[in-house]
């Protein structure tokens, strides 16, 4: 504003157009009257120069008549000479953002080829700023990158001069590859980019920049890759305390930067720049550093990194680099290659040819990048035609210090590298390697095959005399013992399988399931390789898989079964992967039955696990649910799981580290649980995969078995409440509310059928809380959160209403039902639960157990059971009654459904007692005080209830299957005499009980377990894989149950005694202690009849 | 040069959405925006006052480089602040937000702040994308919602400054890792004498000056 004043009053005294050929015409007339720069008229040439960048930007939209004026008047050179006078920064930063703005939004060619023509441009760029200033840093970087998007075939010839061989814009921009601030380099990289994109179609400036530029920023480029991860190699092995996760997280994320951007460089698809550039990550980063490192005993080199560290940053290579030349030169060395690659006699591997030095090493280069274009800017105008580079520069330098090969010539010329620990050390390693790494490098260059031009000066100048025997480095020495004294071929290969052993920890499984799914997930790698090994290839028709890596598999999944397992869950879960990849031909299954008897071990093993931290609880059931859902929505990535640095050290349990539950270890009670939860979740589905078996049982709540908006329900006879519906945000609706099995829904009347009713909103009842109103008893509260799954969003309530009632009565009975459904939702899902994991379903301990305890309340059921019944009622009839028959029927039918797969259970349910020993006691017990707490309330419900699904279940066995589930379904009913208050006592009630237990099985119990269960899962591995080696996956379940049934003896005392242990240890009320003896037997007797009456159904 | 610290923003959105007017809207208020001349940059910085102290913006617009995808990757990293731009008259600016945001959270520090701006709203008449939906989106994804004009000016400074105060308020509470240049956040050198004086000379050339 202050400028603008100005120039509107020192124009022509009016205020006249400032976007006009005019107005240029007087800035450049202020120009010229201020060509010295102070401090005077400093303001002044500021606003002049951002006025003139506005008129040209105006110009180039409007009046093309503004550019011949700038150009006629050769105005740039006004810039220039101010810019070289130092005038300060205040002037720099404007001319810099003057320039900025200028190319970036001018629009047309022409524009810019005024703007760009007398070299103007270029004398910008080469010139000196203050580079100290980061304001101005920024703005000249920024600049550059702007000119560089503006790069194509036709702008190109202004910034390259194939004459002079200047290409400052490209030259000036990679010297500030290393630069500390982190914007600056990768504004650095873009222009690389940019200018290798143009350069595919210009020949002279592609030649310009191998022969020139190539060697000389690659080398420095993959030197300072290699020195951040020999710091991330110390960041990891001195944070055994995970204090310095910033650092590394920021080291690692730089390796990736550097990979993605190798990889863009890659892609591009330049032949010749990508000969250079995978030579030199090849053999100068990625086998002597990474690879090397595999192998290298601990004590051989100081410069050597961690295996662990290297596994992860291998693996992160393949994930991101798919260049083929590249990644299957590489994966074949780990997977085929042993030590010889490191030594010089290269012939055996002659298309891996290092070009760069003959043994492959990670080494600094011999200059700085900004000297060896300095070097080679000069020594192209003095004899272009010799194409030097910066080897030969090198050479000619000092040639007496070539004896100390590569790594020690370099050593003299060190400038501006951090790490000089690591140059003295290369710098001794030259001497004492006697002094020929370079000659024999020269040596092998020139019998191998990379016949490039580069490389020709260089040969001209070898001394073959040189290369002789003794030239022999420590690797080398290393690399033939290591060859003598084991028969094995494949060292790298041979560590990585053995890095898979879990038995301590998962510290390098992890990493080496990563790379071994990168590999064979890489785009590069040939997959003849692959097969040749028959490493897993996904998608691809193959009859066999390798035993090793298969064996080694099931053994991760084993251990993660174990209850001490030290398996975290996204090893597991990548073992899944990998295991499913190696046996998944198409839609067959290869897995031998060995294995699959192996892999159903692990998985009976994982249920076991489970078992043991199964309670009665209502979060046991929140907890299945949630594990169920953030595994399914959220499969394991691995290129995100390998972007992660924490898993770069040691695990680690404690979640005060913040690293993510699947990464670690758990902590405490509820992450076991939730642990073990997820490892069978993960073991179940792959074994029903391998066996392509469907999954009937999970989740709990299929979407589809659920009423929704919109449905149209038949509700004659069912039981409604009128109530009014006031939503958070004040909106109303006279609505009807209906419970049913799992859902409470809200519904209006159908206009069509009498009756019917149009549900407007159905939420699950397990998610819903309820309660009072404060000065209103016709009202109720009501919130049901939807389970969120979006870690970032804010969990939003899907209703959050108001519930006004006619009256006070009706409000309490709504609250009643409601929080009546809620318990008997959950209670269903967690019988189904246990039915899942082979314990006693508790309907059935629950009916007799009602039974026995009989009749006080039962009149008082029935007012409740009403509607229950009425909602069932048209079910069965109307089975072929349209929309409402498909829709009502589905909370029964999904009970239904659910009973006849419990029915597999009661059926093995003899099992608990013989392979859960322990645990299952425990559970049983667990069930039984819960049952007989909740007996006072539920009473009427069951007294109702059992004789007709007695007598069903006798009766016909087709029908058997229903009558439990009417039976279930009937069991909120409520005596309306209850308060509501009593509710909370009885939950209190089994918590207690619950909780005394947990206690308990922490101290009792795990001898016993541990006892039982080791002996027992290993036994039943190995007895099946003996057993039946050809015995079809079908008869998988009556194998268990043979199985089981074998052993029940010993086991049924382990129980016994478990329950008589646990009645003592309790401090129940004495209805429970002597309820407790009698509900076994009746227990097993109930499972019995189901036995009988549902065999035939058995489907899965 | 004197400033308690430096926030490091990056602009992102489709191409189109008035980014880099936006932030030479915001760094530079000599370029008064007239209506038949747009002019955009790439890079700006300004000095903005919170909390008593001096506060240096360092805004990195991505325009250009979606091709490489190492670049964007970096660029996210970088920042400690994102705003992410789309055009309140191009519905499918608004469509791409999710892809944007999944970007970024993917390859950002998790404290990132990112603050969604509907541009050009002086374009009433044009308007596909109402205010509400920008307003859900934000609250869906726990960002901070704003609707901005490059040409008018309207809400540039509010959003620039409100992301600022955000970032201020988790170095305040201990989120931010402030020694760990990687996230965007360098701490000024500490001249408290200088500052004032330099910060005038800063404001005349940055803020345009604003003070006359």
């Amino acid at each position: 504003m202050f400028g603008r004043s100005r120039s509107w009053v020192g124009g022509q005294g009016k205020a006249k157009n400032i976007h006009s050929l005019d107005h240029l015409k007087y800035m450049y007339h202020v120009l010229t009257k201020n060509t010295t720069v102070t401090d005077h008229n400093r303001n002044l040439l500021v606003e002049t120069i951002r006025s003139i960048t506005e008129i040209l930007i105006w110009g180039d939209q409007n009046d093309s008549s503004v550019f011949d004026f700038f150009l006629e008047k050769n105005m740039f050179a006004f810039f220039l000479n101010i810019l070289r006078q130092k005038s300060g920064r205040y002037v720099c930063v404007q001319l810099l953002q003057t320039l900025n703005i200028l190319f970036e939004n001018i629009s047309h060619e022409t524009s810019l080829y005024y703007l760009l023509s007398n070299n103007h441009v270029n004398s910008i760029i080469v010139h000196k700023f203050d580079f100290s200033d980061e304001e101005i840093m920024a703005y000249y970087i920024s600049f550059l990158k702007t000119l560089s998007l503006k790069l194509n075939n036709h702008t190109v010839h202004f910034f390259y001069n194939e004459h002079t061989n200047d290409f400052a814009l490209y030259t000036e921009a990679i010297k500030f590859f290393n630069h500390p601030e982190s914007m600056v380099r990768i504004a650095v990289r873009t222009i690389t980019l940019n200018v290798y994109k143009v350069s595919l179609d210009n020949q002279h400036m592609l030649h310009y920049i191998r022969d020139k530029t190539a060697v000389p920023y690659f080398s420095n480029l993959v030197w300072f890759i290699g020195s951040h991860v020999i710091e991330l190699d110390k960041c990891v092995q001195t944070d055994e305390e995970h204090k310095n996760r910033g650092k590394l997280s920021g080291l690692v994320a730089e390796h990736l930067d550097h990979l993605h951007y190798l990889n863009d460089i890659l892609i591009i698809n330049c032949e010749f720049l990508n000969d250079v550039l995978t030579d030199h990550l090849l053999n100068r980063l990625f086998l002597p550093l990474y690879v090397y490192s595999l192998v290298s005993p601990e004590t051989s080199e100081e410069r050597r990194i961690n295996p662990q560290v290297s596994l992860y940053l291998l693996s992160q290579v393949f994930l991101i680099i798919h260049y083929q030349p590249l990644v299957n030169q590489l994966a074949d060395v780990i997977l085929n290659g042993d030590l010889s690659v490191f030594t010089p006699q290269t012939d055996v591997h002659k298309n891996m040819q290092p070009s760069a030095g003959g043994v492959r090493r990670f080494v600094k280069p011999p200059e700085s990048l900004e000297r060896s274009l300095e070097l080679s800017r000069h020594r192209g105008r003095k004899r272009t035609q010799k194409r030097p580079n910066y080897k030969n520069l090198g050479e000619d330098e000092d040639d007496e210090r070539a004896v100390g090969g590569s790594g020690g010539s370099g050593g003299g010329l060190e400038e501006g590298w951090d790490d000089d620990s690591c140059r003295e050390r290369e710098k001794g390693k030259g001497t004492e390697g006697i002094g020929g790494a370079g000659g024999s490098s020269k040596g092998s260059r020139a019998s191998g095959e990379t016949a490039e031009e580069i490389e020709m000066v260089v040969m001209e100048k070898c001394k073959v005399s040189e290369l002789t025997e003794q030239n022999i480095t420590d690797e080398e020495k290393t690399a033939a013992a290591t060859r003598t004294h084991t028969q094995k071929s494949r060292p790298f290969l041979d560590m990585v399988y053995s890095a898979l052993d879990c038995t301590d920890d998962d510290y390098h499984a992890l990493f080496v399931l990563c790379l071994l799914y990168a590999v064979s997930h890489s785009k590069g790698i040939n997959r003849d390789l692959l097969e040749r090994l028959q490493l897993p290839v996904p998608e691809q028709e193959r009859s066999s898989y390798s035993q090793v890596l298969v064996e080694r598999l099931i053994r991760v999944m084993n251990q993660a079964a174990q209850p001490d397992g030290k398996v975290r869950l996204a090893t597991l879960e990548l073992s899944c992967l990998l295991l499913k990849q190696s046996v998944l031909s198409g839609n067959q299954c290869i897995i031998k039955d060995v294995h699959l008897a192996c892999l159903e071990g692990a998985r009976e093993e994982s249920l076991h696990l489970l078992r043991r931290f199964y309670k009665g609880e209502e979060i046991f059931l929140d907890m299945f649910e949630d594990e169920y859902r953030s595994m399914t929505s959220k499969p394991l990535n691995v290129e995100y799981l390998m972007m992660d640095a924490s898993i770069l050290l040691p695990p680690t349990g404690t979640p005060l580290t913040g690293i993510d539950f699947v990464k670690r270890l758990p902590c405490g009670d509820v992450e076991k649980t939730r642990r073990a939860i997820r490892v069978f979740f993960m073991l179940r589905s792959l074994s029903l995969q391998l066996q392509s078996e469907p999954e009937t049982q999970l989740p709990l709540t299929r979407p589809e078995d659920l009423i929704k908006t919109d449905d149209v329900l038949d509700l004659n006879n069912s039981d409604l409440i009128a109530c009014m519906v006031v939503s958070k945000d004040g909106g109303q609706a006279q609505r009807f509310l209906a419970v049913d099995v799992y859902q409470m829904s809200l519904v209006e009347p159908e206009t069509k059928r009498l009756g019917w009713g149009v549900v407007k909103f159905a939420g699950l009842l397990q998610d819903m809380q309820v309660s009072g109103v404060e000065d209103d008893s016709r009202a109720l509260n009501i919130v049901i959160h939807k389970p969120s799954s979006n870690p970032h969003a804010k969990p939003l309530p899907i209703l959050q209403a108001n519930f006004i009632f006619a009256d006070h009565i009706r409000c309490i009975i709504a609250k009643q039902r409601l929080a009546k459904g809620r318990i008997q939702a959950r209670r269903m899902k967690m019988q189904r639960i246990a039915a899942l994991l082979d314990l006693p379903v508790q309907p059935s301990a629950t009916e007799v157990l009602g039974f026995g305890q009989t009749a006080n309340a039962s009149p008082s059921g029935l007012p409740f059971r009403f509607y229950e019944q009425s909602r069932r009622a048209p079910n069965d009839p109307t089975a072929n009654r349209s929309v409402f028959a498909s829709v009502d029927k589905v909370p029964g039918f999904a009970v239904a459904h659910c009973v006849s797969q419990h029915s597999p259970s009661p059926l093995s349910s003899p099992s608990p007692p013989s392979s859960g020993s322990g645990s299952t006691g425990r559970c049983d017990s667990v069930t039984a005080s819960t049952i007989s707490a909740q007996s006072p309330t539920d009473d009427g419900a069951f007294l109702e209830h059992t004789p007709p699904s007695s007598s069903g279940g006798e009766g016909d066995g087709g029908g058997g299957e229903v009558t439990p589930v009417s039976s279930a379904p009937s069991t909120p009913a409520l005596a309306p005499s209850l308060t509501p208050a009593s509710q909370p006592t009885i939950s209190l009630l089994t918590d207690n009980n619950a909780d005394s237990l947990s206690v308990e099985s922490l101290t009792l119990l795990p001898p016993a377990d541990s006892a039982h269960l080791h002996p027992c899962a290993s036994h039943t591995a190995v007895a099946q894989s003996l057993q039946r080696p050809d015995a079809s996956i079908a008869e998988e379940e009556e194998e268990e149950e043979k199985r089981e049934e074998e052993s029940p003896t010993d086991e049924t005392d382990a129980t016994v005694r478990e329950e008589t242990t646990e009645t003592t240890e309790l401090a129940t009320p004495t209805d429970d202690t002597t309820e407790d003896t009698p509900t076994d037997p009746l227990q097993e007797r109930d499972d019995d009849t189901h036995t009988d009456t549902i065999d035939s159904p058995e489907l899965d | 040069m004197a400033y308690a610290y430096l926030f490091k923003y990056i602009i992102i959105g489709d191409t189109g959405v008035g980014k880099s007017c936006l932030l030479l809207q915001f760094t530079d208020k000599r370029f008064q925006p007239v209506h038949d001349l747009t002019i955009g940059v790439e890079f700006g910085a300004r000095m903005i006052t919170i909390d008593g102290k001096q506060i240096k913006l360092q805004i990195w617009d991505t325009a250009g480089q979606e091709s490489f995808r190492s670049i964007t990757r970096s660029y996210y990293r970088g920042a400690a602040g994102a705003l992410l731009v789309y055009d309140i008259t191009r519905r499918d600016t608004f469509n791409h937000l999710t892809t944007w945001l999944e970007d970024a959270r993917q390859h950002s520090n998790s404290n990132m702040v990112i603050m969604l701006i509907g541009n050009k709203s002086d374009l009433e008449s044009r308007r596909e994308v109402k205010k509400e939906e920008g307003e859900a989106f934000a609250r869906e994804h726990g960002l901070i919602f704003m609707e901005t004009s490059a040409k008018t000016a309207s809400n540039v400074e509010e959003a620039f400054i409100n992301t600022a105060k955000e970032i201020y308020e988790k170095i305040q509470e201990g989120v931010f890792d402030i020694n760990n240049e990687a996230n965007g956040i360098k701490i000024g050198p500490q001249h408290p004498t200088t500052s004032s004086i330099l910060t005038s000379g800063q404001g005349g050339q940055q803020a345009g000056g604003g003070c006359c």
